[in-house]
């Protein structure tokens, strides 16, 4: 039973086998880190190429979230917005929109009765702010061409094709678990989820 | 004859090495060091931001950062190490979430920490997620709201590891649930933590 367990975890979870085998701490952890690396680095592969795959399910963990989060954050600094403070409320401010969002999506869908666990959730709808965050950066590099008519034209199209694409990578994912008739009511808060983040992304300018 | 002299040798050297090392005040010098070192250098830094650097969100980077490496190696090293417990989550075939918490039997020939260690573990468990609590407290009064969101993400990672040690530590104690395949104790529930996760 034990050697079951330790095969089947994995992500936030430490090596298989006995724990007394180690008595120095290098080998086990270089291991462990390289192993959680390679997770992440499976999950993201996954959402460039979203198909109905149990890896994000299964071997969730809040990683990849994370530190999409704080690139994201990054990226939305030093816009007009915030020229007074230092970029403090609008830093915060993604990542309170980005983690109460994506608890506010889990509690609804497991509300309405869904089968997938609220880190899982979680983990999926993380890693599905990839192409907006992606979107962010070629957003911020066609800004420093010009803030004219023709680059909020290139920006809407990128924004418009990385929300489309979020939205249909995690409920590729979320909208499977649920019962039939229930389908778009778990998808319409993921919708309004990316689109809050989409808009944070088309309405950035930078301050002069 | 002289054969005989050195294995008698080489004998005691081993000897004397197990003995040492069950004695050691200290079994695992590295993991205690690297247990409290995250999370009071987050601490530190949280008090002295204003003299790092003027910018909120490197800040705001910086202690998350430190906190999430705490955060991992506690509970993936440190508790393992220093006190031999240890809690994960998997996921059933079927979907099904189950969290894992599990002790090991202290027993001569393991490498659990000392009385030492697990003192160094527990306390360092508990203070620090107090001394965030206070923290909550100082930057809602001084209506630093900005502030308030990274309080609120340090206390939710740090009160994760205490609250999985705490179940572990339960089922230590219970003693009970012995799992029949190995010595361990293994408590398995399809437990629910506050009836959503």
């Amino acid at each position: 039973m034990a050697d079951e367990a330790n095969r089947q975890f994995a992500g936030l979870s430490d090596t298989a086998g006995e724990e007394d085998e180690f008595s120095t701490l290098d080998e086990p952890v270089k291991e462990t880190i390289l192993r959680d690396l390679r997770a992440v680095g499976s999950k993201f592969i996954h959402v460039l190429y979203p198909k109905r795959s149990s890896v994000l399910l299964r071997d969730w963990d809040l990683w990849g979230p994370l530190l999409l989060c704080v690139t994201l954050a990054l990226l939305l600094q030093g816009g007009a917005a915030d020229k007074e403070d230092q970029g403090g409320p609008q830093f915060a401010e993604v990542f309170v929109i980005v983690w109460f969002g994506s608890i506010i999506i889990t509690l609804n869908s497991k509300l309405l009765g869904g089968t997938i666990s609220f880190f899982q959730s979680l983990c999926v709808l993380g890693y599905c702010i990839m192409p907006l965050t992606a979107a962010m950066a070629v957003c911020r590099i066609v800004l420093v061409g010009g803030s004219g008519t023709v680059s909020f034209i290139v920006r809407l199209v990128v924004v418009t094709a990385s929300f489309g694409w979020s939205t249909f990578a995690s409920t590729a994912f979320l909208a499977d678990n649920q019962p039939p008739g229930r389908k778009s009511l778990v998808v319409y808060p993921v919708f309004l989820f990316y689109f809050v983040i989409g808009w944070m992304v088309l309405t950035f300018s930078p301050s002069q | 004859m002289a054969d005989d002299t050195e294995d008698v040798e080489l004998d005691f050297a081993a000897d004397e090495q197990e003995r040492a090392r069950r004695s050691a005040v200290i079994r695992h010098p590295l993991a205690s060091f690297f247990h409290l070192f995250f999370r009071v250098v987050a601490i530190v830094a949280y008090l002295l931001c204003d003299w790092i650097s003027e910018n909120f969100a490197s800040c705001f980077v910086l202690i998350i950062t430190l906190l999430s490496f705490d955060f991992w190696s506690v509970k993936n090293v440190t508790g393992r190490l220093l006190v031999g417990l240890r809690w994960w989550n998997q996921i059933d075939d079927d979907g099904k979430s189950l969290w894992v918490f599990e002790a090991k039997k202290a027993s001569r020939d393991n490498n659990i920490g000392t009385e030492a260690e697990a003192r160094i573990f527990w306390l360092g468990l508990i203070i620090c997620p107090l001394i965030w609590i206070c923290f909550f407290f100082t930057s809602l009064f001084s209506l630093k709201i900005k502030w308030l969101s990274l309080v609120v993400a340090s206390i939710s990672l740090q009160a994760a590891n205490l609250y999985g040690y705490l179940r572990c530590k339960a089922v230590g104690e219970d003693g009970q649930h012995a799992d029949s395949f190995t010595g361990q104790h293994l408590l398995q529930r399809p437990d629910i933590i506050f009836g959503i996760l």
